[in-house]
C-alpha cells in the first residue's frame, strides 16, 4: 500500500470524526435552544431565568402576548412560592416588550422596583418575581 | 435532531469504526477481510436496537444521547483492533451484550418510568454495598463466585458458569445504584441541606445532623480504598456524591467540604499505602521513576508526544509499549496514533454527552429526575475526567476505565445502562 493513500485515508479518518462531532454539536445547540429566535434576540423578545431554585437558566420567547406565573395554567410557569397564579403578562407588539402586572399578591419588579402600570422593558433589564430574577435578552 | 437522523447519525458511527479497522488491516498490509463487515455490523446492531427500544417506548426522549456515545465506541473499537485483535472481538460481544441490557432496562421502565426506580432506593444502597464487598469473597474455594485481585486493586468478581467463567468488575454498575439512591434521598432532603443556620468565621453551614450522609459516604469510600485498593472506585463515588449535593443545594460550601474530605483522606492513603504512594510519585515525577511506578504514565507521554498533531495513523504507532493500553490508558494510544486532532475530538465526543446529560438534568421538573440526570451526569464526567486527567498527569493516576472506549465488559454494560436511564428521563420529560 502505497505511503501516500495511507495518510490520505487517515487524514480523511479524522476529517470523518469532525464531522460527525459538527453535527452532533449542532444538534445540541439547537435542542438546548441556543440559536434560537437569533433575529429576535437582537429587539429583546427572550427572557432568560438566571436566578431561581430550579429553573435557572431555562429561556422563553415572548411572541404576542405571554401570561407567566405559578399555575399550570398560565403560559409559562414558574416555580416560586412567592409568585401568584397569574403574576405578570408581557406583551410583544412589534418588538417592543411590555410587561404588566395581574394584580399579583407580591408584585412585580423592574430592575428593583415595583410596577404599578404597564412597563416598557428594554434589553439587559431585570424582572423579578419573588425569589425569581428573569432578564431581557 | 429528528428520530431518522440519529438513526443516521448511528449508521455514520457504525461506518466510522469500519473505517478505522480497515486502516490497521491497511497499515499493518494484512489482506481486507470479514472484520471490516462485522465491525461494521455489530455496531448498527448494539446501537440500532437501543435506537429502536427507544423509539417504541421512550419516543420523546433526546435524540442526541446516543450519537457521541455511537462516536466513542466507534473510535475506540478501532484503536482496541489495533492493539488486541482478540479482545477486540469480545468487546463486540460485550457491546452486544451491553446493548440488550439497555433495551430489557429500557422495557422495564417503558410502563411506570423512573417512578418505579425511585421507590426501592434503600434497596439501592444495600445492593450497592453487597456489589462492592462481593470482591472481597476468597479467590480460592467451592464457591461459584469468587473475587479476584488484579494489579493490587481487589475489585473483580469471577462468576464460573461450569463451561466458562465471566469476570465482571461491580464497580461499573454500584456506581449507577449509587446515584438513584442518593437521587432519591437527596430529593427529599434538598431544603435541609441547602439551610446554613451554623456560621464559623466566613462560612455559613448547614445543622451538624444533616452531613451525616455527606460523611456516611466518604466512609464508604474509604472502605473501597482501604479494603478493595481501589482509588479510582473510591474517588469517582465520593467525587459524584459531592456533586450530586452541589447540584441539589446550589451550595459551593458543599464542594470545599469534599475537597477538604478529599484531600485529607488522599494524605492518609498516601502515607498509609504504598501503592498510593507509588502513584503519587508516577504521577509528580514519572521520568525519575522510569523503572518502577512510572513507566507507564512515562511510556504514554513519549508516545503522545510522538502522536504530534494528527498523530503517526492508526496501526502505525506504538501505543502497545504502554502497560494496558487497551484498558486504563486508551486515551493516550488514540493520542499517539490519531494525535492532538483525535483526542481532541474524544474530549469533544464527553463534553458533547456531558452537555446532553446536564441540559435534560436542567429541564426536569421532577427533584428525582433531575437529581439522576445530573448525578449520572457527574458520574460520566468524573470517570472522564479522571482517566484521561490521569493519563495527562493533571490529577494522580487512579485507574478507572474512560466510559465507552478502554477494553472491559462492564464498563461498557455500566455507561450503556446509564445511557438507557437518561434516555429514560428525557422521555419523561421532554423539551
Amino acid at each position: 500500500m502505497p505511503e501516500l493513500i495511507l495518510t490520505i485515508l487517515r487524514l480523511i479518518f479524522l476529517a470523518l470524526i469532525y464531522l460527525f462531532i459538527w453535527q452532533v454539536a449542532r444538534a445540541i445547540s439547537r435542542h438546548l435552544g441556543f440559536g434560537q429566535n437569533r433575529g429576535s434576540r437582537k429587539t429583546g423578545k427572550q427572557i432568560a431565568v438566571v436566578r431561581s431554585d430550579s429553573q435557572a437558566g431555562m429561556t422563553f420567547a415572548v411572541n404576542g402576548a405571554t401570561v407567566v406565573g405559578r399555575s399550570d395554567q398560565s403560559d409559562v410557569q414558574i416555580d416560586d412560592p412567592y409568585a401568584s397564579e397569574f403574576h405578570f403578562r408581557l406583551v410583544n407588539q412589534d418588538g417592543s416588550l411590555t410587561v404588566s402586572d395581574l394584580g399579583s399578591t407580591n408584585g412585580t419588579y423592574v430592575n428593583g422596583r415595583r410596577i404599578t402600570t404597564p412597563t416598557n422593558l428594554r434589553r439587559g433589564d431585570a424582572l423579578q418575581v419573588g425569589k425569581t430574577v428573569m432578564e431581557v435578552r | 435532531m429528528t428520530r431518522t437522523a440519529e438513526s443516521g447519525m448511528l449508521v455514520a458511527a457504525a461506518g466510522v469504526a469500519a473505517f478505522g479497522v480497515t486502516l490497521v488491516i491497511l497499515a499493518g498490509g494484512q489482506t481486507i477481510d470479514s472484520r471490516i463487515g462485522l465491525t461494521f455490523a455489530v455496531m448498527v446492531a448494539a446501537f440500532g436496537t437501543v435506537h429502536m427500544a427507544i423509539r417504541r417506548w421512550a419516543p420523546s426522549a433526546s435524540t442526541v444521547i446516543l450519537p457521541p456515545a455511537a462516536l466513542l465506541t466507534a473510535i475506540s473499537l478501532a484503536e482496541i483492533h489495533r492493539l488486541d485483535p482478540v479482545r477486540a472481538g469480545l468487546q463486540q460481544w460485550w457491546l452486544l451484550i451491553a446493548a440488550s441490557m439497555t433495551v430489557a432496562l429500557l422495557f422495564f421502565l417503558h410502563r411506570r418510568g423512573t417512578a418505579t426506580i425511585r421507590r426501592y432506593r434503600y434497596l439501592y444502597l444495600l445492593t450497592g454495598l453487597i456489589l462492592l464487598l462481593l470482591p472481597l469473597l476468597p479467590s480460592t474455594g467451592p464457591l461459584p463466585v469468587r473475587g479476584l485481585e488484579v494489579n493490587g486493586s481487589r475489585l473483580w468478581l469471577v462468576v464460573d458458569l461450569g463451561i466458562t467463567e465471566i469476570r465482571f468488575q461491580p464497580g461499573e454498575i454500584v456506581k449507577l445504584l449509587m446515584v438513584l439512591f442518593l437521587a432519591g434521598y437527596l430529593a427529599e432532603r434538598q431544603s435541609a441541606l441547602a439551610e446554613r443556620p451554623r456560621q464559623l468565621g466566613p462560612f455559613k453551614f448547614p445543622e451538624p445532623r444533616q452531613l451525616f450522609p455527606v460523611v456516611a459516604v466518604w466512609a464508604v469510600s474509604l472502605v473501597v480504598l482501604v479494603v478493595q485498593r481501589d482509588l479510582g472506585a473510591s474517588v469517582l463515588l465520593f467525587g459524584a456524591f459531592i456533586g450530586m449535593i452541589y447540584t441539589a443545594t446550589g451550595r459551593p460550601t458543599y464542594l470545599l467540604i469534599g475537597a477538604v474530605l478529599t484531600a485529607s483522606a488522599g494524605y492518609g492513603a498516601y502515607r498509609l499505602f504504598d501503592h498510593v504512594e507509588r502513584r503519587f510519585l508516577a504521577w509528580i515525577q514519572p521520568f525519575q521513576n522510569f523503572e518502577d511506578a512510572g513507566y507507564q504514565v512515562a511510556q504514554a507521554w513519549f508516545g503522545m508526544g510522538t502522536g504530534s498533531l494528527a498523530g503517526s495513523g492508526i496501526g502505525l504507532g506504538r501505543p502497545d509499549l504502554i502497560p494496558n493500553a487497551a484498558t486504563d490508558f486508551i486515551y493516550a494510544a488514540v493520542a499517539e496514533e490519531l494525535g492532538f486532532a483525535g483526542s481532541l475530538a474524544i474530549l469533544a465526543g464527553f463534553a458533547l454527552l456531558i452537555g446532553v446529560g446536564f441540559g435534560i438534568a436542567l429541564r426536569c421538573r421532577d427533584r428525582f429526575r433531575k437529581l439522576t440526570a445530573a448525578g449520572l451526569t457527574w458520574v460520566l464526567g468524573l470517570q472522564a475526567f479522571l482517566i484521561i486527567g490521569g493519563v495527562l498527569r493533571l490529577v494522580p493516576l487512579t485507574g478507572i476505565t474512560l466510559p465507552f472506549m478502554s477494553y472491559g465488559g462492564s464498563s461498557l454494560v455500566g455507561n450503556f445502562l446509564l445511557l438507557g436511564l437518561l434516555a429514560r428521563i428525557s422521555h419523561e420529560e421532554p423539551a
